[in-house]
C-alpha cells in the first residue's frame, strides 16, 4: 500500500482525499488504472468497478471563481456544472480516461456534449435513464444497459459476466451500508460527527475505488466511534437539494449555531438510503434501483390519489428522516437554475411543515457568493426555531 | 386619461397569417364549449408525439405553453407569475410554467376563472398530459406540480431519444419500440378517462392527414429561400400554430395550402417584406419573446429580414418504413426520425446537429447575420446557444448577436439595451457585407 492508500487514518484521511481529491485518481492511473470521471447518483458505477475502472465522481468548487467557462456555456446553465466544467477547462480533469453522463436533467444533457466536444476525454457515453419506470421504460433502460456494457467492454478489452457485475453490486452495497452506519452516528445529541465532517467524507469516499471507499468509511466510523470530539449541542437540521459537494455551505450553517444531522442531496444519503437488490439477473436489481430507488426529483413517481397522497408517496421519507434524525428544522438549498429541484421546493416545504418541521427555503447559486447574506437568513431561521 | 396601449406584436407580411389570430381565439372557446357539453378537455404540451391521438379520440387540448405566448403578447402575464412565484416557485422556472401555474392558482383562490383572463382563459381541464422528454425537464414537472391546486388525473410517459454520438443502427429499433409501448399506455389512460375505445382506422387517417401537413408546410418553407423574402419569421411565428396545435385536422392542412399559395405568389411576383431588403439573418436559437415581437419591426426598420428560424418550425421530411401500419408505430418512428434527422450528419461533420442546421440554412436561404434568443427562463432552448455559434464559426464567418430576454417574463427585458444591440449587429453586418 503507498501512503496515499494506507488504513485506518480516518478523519485525517478524508481532510487530505477532500482537500486533494484529484491525487489518488491520479496515482492509481500511473499504475495503469482507468479513471472514468462521472456525474450523478443516476450513473451506474456498478459496471464501471466490475470492469476494473475506477469511477471518480467529478465536483466543482464553491469557492473556486468561473473563469473560462462562460465563453462556452450560458451563465442561466446549473452553477453547479459550470463549476465542474470550468474546473476541466482549467486542467483539473485531465487525468480521466473517461466520462459518463446520466440523464439526469437538461443540464447534464446538453453539458455531456459540451464536455466531449472541448475537453476530449478518451472515453463517452451517455446513459439514457428514462424518468419513467413503468414496464417498457423497464424493458428500455435493460436495452440502454446492454448498450453501456457493450461500450465498456470494448473500452477494456474484456466481456463482463453477470457474476462480475453481481460482485460489484455487493461492493457498492456494502459502501452504502457503512455510509448508513457512518449517518446513524449522527443520531445521538449532539451527533458524534458534524454535517462538514460528513459532508467531507462522502465526497471523498466518491473520488476513490469503491473498495478503498470502504476502507475510508470503516476508518471514519471507527474513529468517531472510539475517540472523536463531536460537535457542540446545537439545533439540530436536515439538509435538503442537489449536488452540494462542497463544505463552504455546511460549514456556514454549523457555524451560525446548528448541527446539520441529517440530509437528501446529491452526495449524501440520497446516494445511500437504498442498496440494489441482488437478483439472478443483476440488471434486474440495478434497473429497479435506478428508476425506483433513488429519491431524487427527476425520478417522476405517477401521480397517486390526492394531492396529499401524492406528497406521500414522493416525499414521505423525509419525515420519515426527519422524526428518525429528530430534527428541528430543515433547509431546503435549490440550487439557482435547477429546474427539477425548483419544481418540488414548494411541495417539499409544504410537506415538511405540514409534518411540524419548520423550513428555510433557500434559492442560491451553488458557489457561495453572498456568505454574509446566507448567514443572516440562516441565522434568523436558528433564532426562529429556537 | 388612459395610456395607449403599446404595441407588442410584428407586423405580418403575409395575409394568411393574420388569420392565426382567430385560430387561437377558436382554440379557446372551443375548449370552453367541449366543457358545457361534457366533452372531455385536456391540458397537453407541444411535440409530444400525441397530437393524432388526442384529436382521433375527440379530446380538445388545452395547449399552456400557448396560453403562456399569450399572455405575454398581451402583456398580461405578471399577475400569473407573480401568484407562482408567491407559492414559492423561481423567478428562474420556464415562464411558460409560471404562467400556467399562477393561472391555476388564481383559479383556485378565486374560485372561478380569474378576471379577463386573455381569450376567455383556460377550461377546466380534466386531465392533464405531460412526457418525461429527453429535454425540457418542465415537462413531467409541470404537471405534477399543479396537482397543488387541482386533483386531476394526471398521465405522464416517456418521450427519449437516442442522444448526439449514439449509434443510431445500434439503438434506433428499442427506441422505437419504448416510444410506442408508451403511446400505447397513454392511449389505454385516454379510454379510461374518456370510457371510449380508440378508433384505430380514425387514428391511422388522422395521422396520414398530419403527415400530409407537415410535408405541405415544409415544402411552403422551401419558398422562402428566395429573394426577396417572401414571408418573414414573424410571420412563421404565428404560421406554427396549426401544426403544433391541431396537427391531424382538416383545417391545419387547409392553412398550409393557402400558405404556400400565398408564399409561392409572392416569390414569383418578387413581393418582399420590406422594400428595402438589405440583410438577411437567420433566427438561429430560443423561443420567442412573446412579449415583444415586435422587435422584428425594428428589425425591418434598419433593412433587415429574417427569410427563416429554426425555432418552431416545420419537421423535416421522414420516411417511415413501409412496412409499419400500426398508427403508434408509425408515429413513434416519425418522431425518431425526426429528432435524429441529422445526427449521422452532425457525427460526420461539426459533431452538433444543431450547428448543420444552422450551417445548412446559412447556405440556402442566403443569410447575413443570426440572431439568438436567450430566453433567461428557458433553458432548453437556450443552453448551447454559445457552443452551437463557436462551433458555427468554425465553418462559416457570420456576425452573431444574442438578444436577452425571456419567453413570457418582459420584466427580463430592456427595450433601449436590445436595441442597441441590434444597431450595433445591423452595423458590422453591414461590415460584413461591404468586405
Amino acid at each position: 500500500m503507498t501512503e496515499l492508500g494506507s488504513k485506518g487514518d480516518g478523519l485525517a484521511r478524508v481532510s487530505e482525499l477532500y482537500q486533494n481529491r484529484h491525487r489518488r485518481a491520479k496515482e492509481l492511473r500511473s499504475q495503469g488504472k482507468k479513471i472514468i470521471g462521472y456525474f450523478c447518483s443516476l450513473t451506474p458505477v456498478e459496471f464501471l468497478t466490475a470492469l476494473g475502472l475506477v469511477p471518480y465522481r467529478i465536483t466543482g468548487s464553491a469557492l473556486e471563481p468561473i473563469t473560462r467557462a462562460d465563453a462556452y456555456i450560458e451563465t442561466i446553465m446549473c452553477p453547479y456544472l459550470r463549476s465542474c466544467f470550468d474546473k476541466g477547462l482549467k486542467g483539473d480533469y485531465d487525468f480521466l480516461d473517461g466520462f459518463v453522463a446520466p440523464h439526469a436533467c437538461d443540464h447534464i444533457v446538453k453539458i455531456y456534449d459540451i464536455w466531449r466536444y472541448y475537453l476530449k476525454t478518451r472515453y463517452t457515453h451517455f446513459v439514457n435513464v428514462p424518468h419513467m419506470s413503468d414496464a417498457s421504460s423497464r424493458q428500455f433502460f435493460r436495452e440502454e444497459l446492454a448498450v453501456f456494457q457493450r461500450s465498456l467492454e470494448k473500452l477494456v478489452g474484456n466481456s463482463l459476466s453477470p457474476h462480475l457485475l453481481t460482485e460489484a453490486i455487493r461492493l457498492h452495497n456494502e459502501n452504502r451500508a457503512l455510509a448508513r452506519e457512518l449517518y446513524r452516528l449522527r443520531k445521538p445529541d449532539p451527533p458524534l460527527l458534524s454535517g462538514t465532517e460528513v459532508t467531507k467524507t462522502t465526497v471523498a469516499a466518491v473520488t476513490i475505488p469503491v473498495e478503498e471507499s470502504n476502507e475510508l468509511l470503516r476508518g471514519v466510523i471507527q474513529e468517531v466511534k472510539e475517540c472523536h470530539q463531536g460537535p457542540r449541542k446545537n439545533a439540530r437540521l436536515l439538509l435538503y437539494g442537489a449536488e452540494l459537494d462542497d463544505i463552504a455551505f455546511t460549514r456556514m450553517v454549523e457555524e451560525a449555531g446548528s448541527n446539520i444531522v441529517m440530509d437528501d442531496v446529491c452526495f449524501g444519503s440520497r446516494n445511500y438510503w437504498h442498496d440494489v437488490e441482488i437478483t439472478n439477473d443483476p440488471l434486474d436489481g440495478l434497473i429497479t434501483y435506478y428508476l425506483e430507488g433513488l429519491s431524487c426529483p427527476r425520478c417522476y413517481k405517477p401521480r397517486l390519489g390526492t394531492h396529499q397522497e401524492d406528497l406521500e408517496n414522493r416525499l414521505g421519507y423525509l419525515r420519515d428522516h426527519a422524526r428518525e434524525f429528530d430534527v428541528a428544522g430543515a433547509i431546503v438549498y435549490v440550487i439557482r437554475f435547477c429546474d427539477t429541484f425548483e419544481f418540488d421546493a414548494p411541495d417539499v416545504k409544504d410537506f415538511l411543515q405540514g409534518a411540524g418541521v419548520p423550513v428555510l427555503h433557500i434559492e442560491e447559486d451553488y458557489a457561495m457568493t453572498s456568505p454574509a447574506r446566507l448567514k443572516t437568513r440562516v441565522q434568523a431561521f436558528l433564532e426562529m426555531i429556537g | 386619461m388612459e395610456a395607449p396601449k403599446q404595441k407588442t406584436t410584428a407586423t405580418k407580411a403575409t395575409e394568411t397569417v393574420k388569420k392565426v389570430r382567430q385560430f387561437v381565439k377558436t382554440m379557446y372557446t372551443s375548449a370552453h364549449e367541449a366543457k358545457a357539453q361534457g366533452k372531455p378537455v385536456a391540458y397537453c404540451m407541444i411535440l409530444s408525439a400525441y397530437d393524432e391521438i388526442v384529436r382521433a379520440m375527440d379530446i380538445t387540448p388545452i395547449w399552456n405553453e400557448n396560453y403562456g405566448g399569450l399572455c405575454a403578447a398581451k402583456r398580461d402575464a405578471e399577475r400569473f407569475l407573480n401568484r407562482a412565484q408567491q407559492d414559492g416557485y423561481s423567478d428562474m422556472l420556464c415562464s411558460y410554467v409560471s404562467t400556467s401555474i399562477g393561472f391555476d392558482a388564481l383559479r383556485k383562490d378565486l374560485d372561478g376563472m380569474p378576471p379577463n383572463a386573455p381569450d376567455g382563459g383556460m377550461a377546466d381541464p380534466d386531465m392533464l398530459l405531460g412526457t418525461g422528454m429527453m429535454i425540457c425537464d418542465p415537462r413531467y414537472k409541470w404537471f405534477q406540480s399543479l396537482g397543488r391546486y387541482r386533483d386531476t388525473p394526471v398521465h405522464c410517459y416517456s418521450l427519449l431519444w437516442p442522444p448526439t454520438d449514439a449509434n443510431l443502427e445500434e439503438v434506433m429499433p428499442y427506441y422505437v419500440k419504448h416510444l410506442t409501448e408508451q403511446l400505447r399506455g397513454l392511449v389505454d389512460f385516454l379510454e379510461r378517462q374518456t370510457h371510449k375505445k380508440m378508433d384505430w382506422d380514425r387514428l391511422s387517417q388522422t395521422v396520414d392527414l398530419g403527415e400530409k401537413t407537415q410535408r405541405l408546410w415544409w415544402e411552403g418553407y422551401q419558398l422562402r429561400k428566395s429573394i426577396p423574402c417572401p414571408m418573414p419569421t414573424q410571420d412563421a411565428f404565428n404560421a406554427f400554430v396549426p401544426a403544433y396545435f391541431a396537427l391531424g385536422s382538416k383545417e391545419a392542412l387547409d392553412f398550409y395550402q393557402e400558405l404556400y399559395q400565398e408564399v409561392k405568389y409572392r416569390v414569383d411576383n418578387k413581393i418582399g417584406v420590406i422594400p428595402d431588403e438589405k440583410y438577411r439573418l437567420l433566427w438561429g436559437g430560443g423561443l420567442p419573446p412573446w412579449h415583444t415581437l415586435s422587435m422584428f419591426d425594428y428589425f425591418q426598420s434598419l433593412g433587415a429580414v429574417f427569410p427563416i428560424e429554426v425555432t418552431y418550425r416545420p419537421w423535416d421530411p421522414v420516411e417511415v418504413p413501409p412496412s409499419v401500419t400500426d398508427p403508434l408505430e408509425r408515429l413513434a418512428w416519425r418522431f425518431m426520425k425526426q429528432q435524429t434527422f441529422r445526427h449521422e450528419k452532425a457525427q460526420k461533420g461539426s459533431g452538433v446537429p444543431e450547428v448543420e442546421l444552422l450551417l445548412e440554412f446559412i447556405e440556402g436561404y442566403r443569410i447575413d447575420g443570426v440572431v439568438m434568443h436567450l430566453a433567461q427562463t428557458c433553458r432548453t432552448w437556450s443552453l448551447a446557444q454559445i457552443h452551437q455559434l463557436n462551433v458555427m464559426k468554425q465553418y462559416v464567418k457570420v456576425p452573431t448577436l444574442f438578444i436577452e430576454s425571456d419567453i413570457v417574463d418582459v420584466r427580463m427585458y430592456s427595450e433601449a439595451d436590445t436595441q442597441r444591440r441590434i444597431d450595433a449587429f445591423i452595423e458590422t453586418v453591414a461590415g460584413y457585407k461591404t468586405r
